[in-house]
């Protein structure tokens, strides 16, 4: 049979900007969906502005993270501001099956562009919409970057060592998690319930909620025991050893997570059954929790005479969960699993030749083919003339006027 | 705030689930009984492992009183089935033939082992998609390693970027290489559904946890390696963006905040706003002088700011700072507790916490609600987390057809 990508013939109208939605709209790309951004050179997402570029490179084509979560999209420029675009960006919105924003507060209503519009011009529209504390509430125009929506959602209080201030997940994370693939998730049942009754809807996923989705036990652990749960660094009441040992080398750790008795007795055999490990109060879980400090200091012993490598191929060839604690360099110089299952080097007419993230989900029988992200109005052409159908004139005089810019 | 069956139309009520997904999957399976679809949790005859991960209702260890279970498995069945046996796997064979989706989070290889693979299932239901979650994937040279949270994230490169840099890496808390992996699974697995509507065909779902991770350090860590060969590591209470040496956490008078002040010609920049801010308390120190109206002598200087801003700041709750901030459009939010949380406003006004009845505990208990909300398809939590095999009956007398005897046998043989 053929394989063709599970999202072909799905038309996405494209508003989300930055990152968090972007990564979800890379998502229905990559597997087939037509994603069309509507940008405008007046006034540009800022992941084309203000990202990391290349050294030397300028112009709005050369942030890598803007390029990073937007491969395999299409780029229009369209300037809403200009009176004559809203009625192209209607006639777009009559041929898609989504329309995507992420702007916070009224800015597509003010466009003339949320919901109750759409829904004039193509009944079964599905909007989605990502705003960072909700579409309603006393707070709905509140702005957040993702490392504030983290600390917001209650993720920073629960990270750290206890006992030491709290510090952030070290990157934007619910820009790269809980916020895109909740999106994902409610655009696909959208589509679907679309497909099987005809009818569309909006999605509101506030990001502030979406992030709090993602703390585990936190909330119920609250309203039921009227316990705060703070921050418990590397440990976890239901394993020993557990946690982040040094090895030779500089600043260099390996993550080790021992859950049961059988992988116990492998650790302490692959680790060559020092006589510490034989001792009674070490025997069983609840011993190892006990006396879990002496346990580490002991684990780490054996560590720090070794590299992590050497650290994770021992413990996992003995069948123990065991890993580097990997850095950004690592992950892209030596590690074979990610280079074969997740980093493709694309060009880029304005860009050195980069690594790029590949889809981490994948499937059978959908070849995901990253293709480099659209330089902003790239696809003007594809889109103004063949899937609109507007005459070569027409065009002109949008383009003299201002409008598609 | 009660919840009912089929109170309204879901988006996966035509949806039946098979899950055998510990914790890095258990949020997929979530996802998708709370969206309507019918997931039948399988546990091992004697309970699911995860029943003994606490903490616990009244800290109370019980398999029926997990609050972890509890909160994973929200609207889902339970049926308990030993596949380990032939005629367990006979059973699950019988399942999978009246099933649209199955997730589970064995090593690659067992499943096969067990003639229930990918390969197999699709012969019995070739619209079946198999959704497979592991540390590292089913392909590749780190395929058979073993994995858990920790793992992850340190193979993830997460872990590097977490902590501050004079203490040991720190894992991310609430098991976020967990859920990362498990929000993947279900976006994949909706993504093959929708296609599978429309061809009637299935397909595998593979999902690595370690690239789920690897996926969050792309902007604050990958590409500065990649562009300029610079390799950021833990970073502390400072921002991994921006400036270099601008914070993002600041402790206040009752917690910390988080507050990004500076102006990058980006929107959300508010520094002549916060001045005046300062200044109307007195205590702006010398940030009203000229030479910090330059943003570049304002970058090369921050930390000289920040001790001024800092001192502000610490005068104020984490509310006042809150609402004092996002007045004057500057970004910030609080470090938020949970106490916090169940007090905020917004998330009051929104409704965003639902209760669920308990009546086994002759209790109402409050939950962490919709991580999206949908017009016409809305989340909704149909009911609690089941019992230890408290849909068998239904399950396998009333679809599969045994009789009681039938199942008292099955019982004693330890097949449910």
């Amino acid at each position: 049979m053929g394989s063709r990508l599970p999202l072909e013939g799905v038309r996405i109208l494209d508003f989300f900007w930055q990152a968090a939605g972007p990564l979800a709209s890379r998502t229905f790309a990559h597997f087939g969906a037509e994603v069309i951004r509507v940008e405008s050179s007046t006034r540009p997402c800022t992941l084309r502005t203000t990202g990391a570029r290349a050294p030397d490179r300028e112009g709005l084509n050369v942030c890598h993270i803007f390029n990073n979560l937007n491969t395999n999209k299409l780029s229009i420029a369209l300037n809403l501001n200009h009176p004559r675009g809203l009625a192209i960006a209607k006639r777009l919105v009559a041929l898609c099956d989504v329309v995507t924003n992420s702007f916070t507060g009224d800015r597509m209503e003010r466009w003339g562009l949320g919901y109750e519009e759409l829904v004039k011009v193509k009944p079964d529209i599905i909007m989605i919409t990502m705003p960072v504390l909700g579409a309603t509430g006393p707070y709905r125009h509140y702005r957040a970057w993702g490392s504030h929506i983290i600390a917001g959602g209650g993720l920073n209080y629960l990270t750290g060592m206890p006992g030491r201030p709290p510090t952030g997940i070290g990157t934007l994370y619910s820009d790269f998690s809980a916020n895109p693939f909740h999106a994902v998730v409610a655009t696909m049942a959208a589509l679907r319930h679309r497909n099987r009754t005809g009818r569309g809807q909006f999605i509101d996923v506030a990001q502030y909620e979406s992030t709090i989705c993602f703390a585990e036990t936190a909330i119920l652990d609250y309203t039921v025991n009227h316990r705060v749960q703070g921050p418990n660094g590397n440990r976890l009441p239901y394993a020993a050893p557990h946690g982040v040992y040094r090895c030779q080398g500089d600043d260099r750790w390996c993550a080790i997570g021992v859950f049961t008795e059988d992988e116990w007795k492998a650790f302490t055999s692959a680790i060559g059954s020092p006589d510490w490990t034989q001792e009674e109060r070490f025997a069983s879980l609840p011993g190892r929790k006990q006396h879990e400090d002496e346990l580490d200091r002991l684990v780490e012993e054996w560590t720090s005479e070794r590299t992590p490598e050497a650290v994770m191929a021992t413990l996992q060839a003995a069948g123990v969960a065991a890993g580097i604690v990997q850095t950004a360099e690592d992950l892209l110089t030596r590690d074979p699993q990610m280079r074969e299952r997740h980093y493709r080097v694309l060009e880029h007419p304005e860009m050195p030749p980069m690594n790029y993230d590949g889809q981490p989900i994948k499937m059978t029988d959908a070849p995901v083919e990253l293709r480099r992200a659209p330089l902003l109005g790239e696809h003007n052409d594809y889109i103004y003339r063949e899937l609109l159908g507007l005459a070569e004139a027409e065009i002109n005089d949008y383009m003299i006027a201002g409008v598609f810019e | 705030m009660e919840t009912r069956e089929n109170c309204c139309p879901t988006a996966l009520g035509d949806v039946r689930v098979l899950d055998l997904a510990d914790q890095k999957g258990n949020y997929c399976t979530k996802l998708l009984a709370d969206l309507g679809a019918d997931v039948l949790k399988i546990e091992p005859p004697g309970g699911d492992p995860t029943r003994e991960i606490g903490p616990y209702v009244g800290d109370e260890p019980h398999p029926e009183r997990s609050l972890y279970f509890f909160h994973f498995n929200t609207s889902k069945r339970s049926i308990t089935l030993n596949i380990e046996k032939p005629e367990g796997r006979a059973i699950f064979r019988r399942l999978v033939e009246r099933a649209d989706v199955l997730v589970e989070t064995y090593q690659p290889g067992y499943l096969d082992g067990l003639g229930l693979g990918y390969e197999a299932l699709r012969e019995l239901n070739r619209g079946l998609i198999m959704t497979s979650i592991t540390g590292f994937g089913q392909t590749g040279p780190y395929r058979d390693y073993k994995s858990c949270d920790i793992v992850a994230t340190a193979m993830g490169g997460l872990m590097s970027l977490t902590g501050f840099p004079e203490d040991p890496p720190v894992r991310p808390g609430a098991s976020q290489g967990n859920h990362q992996a498990a929000i993947l699974g279900a976006a994949g697995t909706m993504v093959a559904l929708y296609d599978r509507d429309i061809t009637g065909l299935g397909r595998h779902v593979d999902i690595s946890m370690q690239e789920g991770m690897a996926l969050t350090i792309i902007q604050s860590a990958t590409q500065y390696y990649d562009l300029y060969g610079i390799l950021h590591k833990r970073f502390g209470e400072f921002s991994p963006l921006g400036v270099p040496g601008a914070r993002v956490i600041f402790p206040c008078r009752d917690g910390w905040v988080t507050f990004t002040p500076y102006n990058l010609n980006v929107p959300g920049g508010r520094w002549e706003e916060l001045v005046e801010w300062m200044d109307s308390e007195g205590m702006a120190g010398d940030l009203k002088d000229e030479k910090w109206s330059d943003v570049w002598y304002l970058f090369n200087h921050i930390s000289e700011a920040q001790e001024t801003l800092a001192r502000f700041l610490q005068r104020k709750t984490k509310q006042e700072i809150y609402e004092g901030a996002q007045s004057r459009g500057m970004l910030s939010m609080p470090v938020n507790t949970t106490a916090d949380l169940l007090a905020d406003v917004q998330l009051q006004a929104r409704g965003f916490f639902v209760a669920v009845d308990h009546s086994e505990l002759d209790r109402t208990l409050t939950y962490p609600g919709a991580p999206y909300r949908l017009t016409e398809t809305p989340w909704r939590i149909a009911r609690r987390a089941p019992l230890i095999g408290e849909h068998n009956q239904q399950v396998y007398e009333g679809e599969l057809g045994y009789s009681a005897r039938e199942l008292d046998l099955l019982r004693a043989e330890g097949i449910i």
